[in-house]
């Protein structure tokens, strides 16, 4: 009996069960694609250095000559194994040639590595380790080939002082710990013989780049021991992953997005099973009547609701490999992730997602116990229960009767509505956060945050001011040349360029390698600061919070750092926030010299035009400068930001994906919402119906039910959404870098009017489309209702 | 007397599991202004679809409906609509109300929508208010549909059925799910209806109700079997009895 009840509940309620099928889908998919990003992006990258065979500590040496740091590390007796590995340096992109003409993508130096010299695994693009290249041929990682349409198998034409070579492009590479950002360094990994030809040409060593792969038991005593060398990089395996930071910030608001949909996926959920329970009451009455206790009768629904639940999370499991898939597209290009993992965790997501449900069902089925047999002739209604509904009065209202209707609806029924309204605001959330996001990534105001002045013009041509890498004071030279190169030529300015250099900096027992800036050059601009003042002498600095945290230091205080073999003392004047190596950085007042010390971090020469001129002069000079310099890479500002960033292309590429992910969301909780509607409001239609009220009064008034909710989540939104775009834009910076005080930049169109219009224009024709159904219910149907 | 409802050759037709269900069958009958008609029956005979289909909320399968002289058949599903507002009147025997609507509004909702008089909302709402009045409700117009009793909630369905002065009011099992005194009520709410001029065609199977007729239909398997002339009702205790009884023999002659 207990099974032709079951049987004969799931056919007769086809409609709420295959609304209930479509959201536990809805809701597994999702559930399984997010724990699959959580999962692949907190563990691919462990996984990915286990595989890549990443060891404790890497030592990267950045300077032209040579020196006995290797050996003294081999020495180590906490030293288990060192491995080198030397690169080969190309000075500017314009010596590639790609079908006749230079590269001009990226900014920076390019490295060779040579084939029998990988020190660690570097992959190919479908994952498998690269362990040989054929003469001739080369593997290239993903900044040299960002903006070109190099594919495989296609010539590229290197010259490296007088040797040339040609090269065939054989895949893009994915190397642990190279950065896969926009001005991250390309490299490329080349036959031996190759590498010993170019290796015999001097213009490829200006600067003797290498990297020694250490596996030790003690960091601290290689770091002791880098301190007497200059140009010495030590960074431990868990500093390394920082430089996946705007792949995790990527896949972190997927994560969002994710959570967003499995909360809304839920609500809905709950919605629906509490609807059905309601709607079943007499069927639970008459069971009462008859005998049957709560809790067959809860079992009896429960037992429904896990065959339900079951095919629905696998089938949502089976749906969330595509979307999971998609989400994690970006990240899986610059990491290796495991494949074991994800299948197992999708799977164990769909598991939990039958463990929630089915414990929803347990708390939603509660309310069979409080409907008794009485409820099967009376309605659903004790009497007991007396919530005032009607809160508008006709009689009174000056609205149409349809608005009337629809407007009456919603405050009547402020649950149902409400958790409507909740989803739509988070999903126009979504939508307009990250265009405040990539609007903000690429505006001027965040300039600062790149620790350069006010500028209109950057040159990011390294052949122009790479000698600064290896000697920081040629910058006056190259800054009196290119000033007088304006001059000449009508666009006179002034030049500045921010330089920096690593140096331990003590304060009292901590001792932190802080990374120190210099802006040289003239500029009227003082660094911003968040809190504090300035420095305004050559013995003041001001430091990230970050900074002062590990400092364990408060501003005021005095820190000491060893630069150039001498000692010297610092006042913390205040703080500042950066987008660039800010976990430990300082700057110093513009007077200060750093002599000759190599600079790490070159921001690039930044000018600053006299007069004012206007945007389009500003570009006339920037074309006029790339002839001059003969390079591209001369920037105005947005352009300068955007290259650095990257990230406002991939916050563009997810706002578009949060616009699509935005209408079927919207699409399909507007269509099983008012399905649920109709299906409950069956007897008021039939009613209205009957009394004489038109089949399209009744559609308008279903429709702008839900047309009212949209405005209203419209509204919510738009009151919302600065806010949470500042609290959340810092959110990011200081994943980034050392950001607060940010304030988003927002466009007026999008924000206002066409992400509302998107969500609006969803719920008028999902609504519409859906209420057509309520033609199927005819004014007779009051005499079969029950 | 004029003819407000007439139907000719009336026949509808089921198809359920494919197989035909003629429910109603050649139907005639009339009835004129001011009459107050029962329709009787066992279950399943037809009664309620005769209702629906002559009322223009269910269609016909085959016959006409004439309403006032125009055919429903003939008409489109908005004119219908407009017909049943300003010229019906509807009372269920399940007293559906709109859940959020107060009383009162529920009541006034079909004058609201009406374009027949040409009234502001307060004046509809004053009409609403005076219905309620005569039928003894009006303490409750501002309370929600669940906060009334059955007798009172079906003598609101009575007054929402009248808010338009339709013409004719239909009533299927209007006592049908209340106790006796309630059904009282509401009858005679109905019979001072019929008596200021309103023409009333009702179901039901229950014979102190169908006494309060002028005439009795009876219907058996789609097809009206017998017709009884009742004559007026004028409300005493006596006479009631006395039609309950003859129309009770007069059902057990037709089978009842």
């Amino acid at each position: 009996m207990f099974w032709r009840i079951l049987k004969k509940d799931l056919k007769r309620k086809r409609t709420m069960n295959i609304i209930l099928l479509l959201f536990v889908i809805l809701c597994s998919m999702f559930a399984a694609a997010a724990v699959n990003n959580i999962v692949a992006v907190t563990g691919g990258i462990e996984y990915y250095f286990n595989a890549a065979d990443v060891p404790d500590v890497t030592v990267l040496m950045m300077f032209s000559g040579e020196n006995d740091l290797e050996e003294k590390i081999g020495e180590l007796t906490s030293v288990k194994e060192i491995r080198t590995e030397h690169w080969l340096c190309v000075t500017s992109s314009k010596y590639f040639k790609y079908n006749g003409k230079e590269l001009d993508n990226f900014t920076n130096a390019a490295g060779l590595i040579s084939d029998n010299e990988m020190a660690i695994n570097y992959f190919d693009e479908n994952n498998h380790i690269i362990e040989s290249v054929d003469k001739g041929c080369f593997y290239a990682n993903a900044p040299f080939l960002q903006d070109t349409d190099i594919k495989e198998g296609d010539e590229v034409e290197l010259t490296v002082g007088n040797s040339h070579l040609a090269l065939k492009f054989m895949g893009r590479f994915k190397g642990a710990l190279f950065d896969s950002g926009n001005t991250a360094v390309p490299y490329l990994i080349i036959n031996s013989a190759d590498y010993d030809y170019l290796d015999k040409d001097e213009a490829a060593h200006i600067m003797n780049n290498r990297q020694f792969y250490v596996t030790t038991s003690d960091v601290d005593e290689i770091r002791e021991l880098a301190k007497d060398y200059s140009g010495v990089y030590v960074y431990t395996r868990e500093e390394r992953k920082g430089i996946y930071l705007y792949d995790m910030l990527s896949a972190y608001i997927l994560m969002i997005i994710s959570i967003v949909l499995m909360f809304t996926a839920f609500v809905v959920l709950r919605f629906t099973i509490g609807f059905t329970i309601s709607e079943e009451f007499r069927e639970i009455g008459v069971m009462k009547a008859v005998g049957i206790g709560g809790g067959r009768i809860r079992s009896l629904y429960i037992v429904k609701y896990l065959a339900i639940t079951v095919i629905g999370a696998l089938t949502g499991y089976f749906c969330s490999v595509p979307l999971g898939d998609m989400m994690m597209e970006t990240v899986s290009k610059n990491i290796v992730f495991g494949s074991g993992n994800s299948t197992l965790m999708g799977l164990l997501s769909a598991v939990a997602v039958v463990i929630i449900i089915l414990l929803f069902c347990c708390g939603c089925t509660r309310r069979v116990n409080k409907l008794s047999p009485i409820d099967a002739v009376r309605n659903g209604q004790t009497g007991e229960r007396f919530r005032r509904k009607s809160l508008l009065r006709l009689g009174r209202s000056k609205l149409p009767q349809t608005a009337f209707l629809s407007v009456n609806d919603v405050i009547s029924s402020p649950k149902q509505f409400s958790i409507v309204a909740v989803v739509f605001t988070l999903c126009i959330l979504l939508m307009t956060i990250m265009s405040n996001f990539a609007l903000t990534l690429k505006s001027e105001k965040i300039l600062r945050f790149f620790d350069v002045p006010s500028s209109e013009a950057h040159i990011m041509e390294s052949e122009i001011f790479g000698e600064v890498a290896v000697d920081q004071s040629t910058y006056q030279q190259i800054i009196a040349d290119i000033e007088m190169l304006l001059a000449d030529n009508g666009m006179s300015g002034k030049c500045t360029m921010t330089m920096g250099a690593q140096f331990a900096t003590s304060h009292e027992d901590k001792t932190e390698t802080v990374d120190f800036r210099v802006i040289k050059g003239e500029t009227n601009d003082t660094l911003y600061v968040d809190e504090g003042s300035a420095p305004q002498k050559t013995d003041e600095i001001a430091v990230t919070a970050g900074t002062l945290d590990n400092l364990d230091a408060e501003i005021g205080d005095r820190v000491t750092a060893v630069i150039n073999e001498k000692e010297y003392e610092f006042i913390i004047t205040g703080t500042f926030s950066s987008f660039v190596n800010a976990a430990n950085a300082a700057f110093l007042y513009k007077d200060f010299d750093l002599g000759h010390q190599g600079a790490s971090n070159v921001m690039g020469v930044q000018i600053h035009f006299d007069g004012s001129p206007d945007k389009e002069q500003i570009n006339q000079n920037i074309e006029k400068l790339k002839d001059l310099l003969d390079t591209d890479k001369v920037y105005s500002t947005p352009d300068y930001i955007n290259n650095f960033t990257g990230m406002s292309d991939t916050m563009t590429a997810i706002k578009q994906m949060m616009m699509v992910i935005t209408v079927i969301v919207t699409a399909l909780i507007v269509i099983l919402m008012e399905r649920s509607f109709i299906s409950k409001e069956k007897s008021e239609i039939a009613l209205m119906k009957a009394v004489g009220v038109g089949g399209g009064s009744i559609i308008l008034q279903h429709s702008l039910r839900f047309v009212i909710v949209s405005v209203i989540a419209c509204i919510v939104s738009t009151a919302v959404l600065m806010p949470i775009s500042n609290v959340m834009m810092n959110w990011v910076g200081n994943m980034v870098g050392d950001i607060s005080g940010l304030k988003c930049d927002f466009d007026t169109l999008e924000i206002f009017v066409i992400c509302p219009a998107i969500l609006i224009g969803v719920t008028v024709i999902g609504s519409f489309l859906t209420a057509l159904y309520t033609k199927t219910i005819k004014a007779s149907d009051t005499a079969s209702i029950e | 007397m004029n003819t407000v409802l007439q139907t000719k050759g009336l026949c509808k037709t089921y198809i359920v599991n494919k197989h035909q269900n003629n429910v109603l069958k050649n139907i005639d009958m009339t009835i004129s202004e001011g009459e107050m008609v029962a329709v009787m029956g066992p279950s399943g005979s037809g009664k309620s679809t005769l209702l629906y289909c002559v009322s223009g909320m269910d269609k016909v399968t085959a016959g006409e409906v004439l309403f006032n002289g125009r055919e429903t058949a003939k008409l489109g599903e908005r004119q219908l609509a407009r017909l049943r507002l300003d010229e019906m009147g509807f009372i269920f025997q399940q007293m559906y109300m709109m859940k959020n609507l107060s009383i009162l509004d529920n009541i006034i909702f079909p004058a609201v929508k009406s374009k027949k008089n040409r009234e502001s909302r307060r004046q509809i709402e004053e009409r609403g208010r005076a219905l309620m009045h005569r039928l003894g409700i009006d303490d409750v117009c501002g309370n929600d549909i669940n906060e009334v009793s059955g007798g009172q909630l079906q003598r609101a369905c009575i007054c929402r059925s009248m808010i338009n002065n339709p013409r004719m009011i239909f009533a299927d099992e209007p006592t049908g799910a209340l106790n006796r005194a309630s059904s009282d009520e509401v009858m005679n709410e109905l019979l001072s209806l019929n008596r200021d001029g309103t023409t009333i065609l009702c179901v039901t199977h229950d014979a102190r109700v169908a006494a309060k007729c002028s005439r009795v239909l009876y219907i058996v398997d789609g097809a009206i079997v017998g017709e009884k002339e009742m004559g007026d009702f004028d409300g005493g205790d006596k006479e009631l009895r006395d039609r309950e009884r003859e129309l009770n023999n007069w059902l057990m002659e037709q089978g009842w």
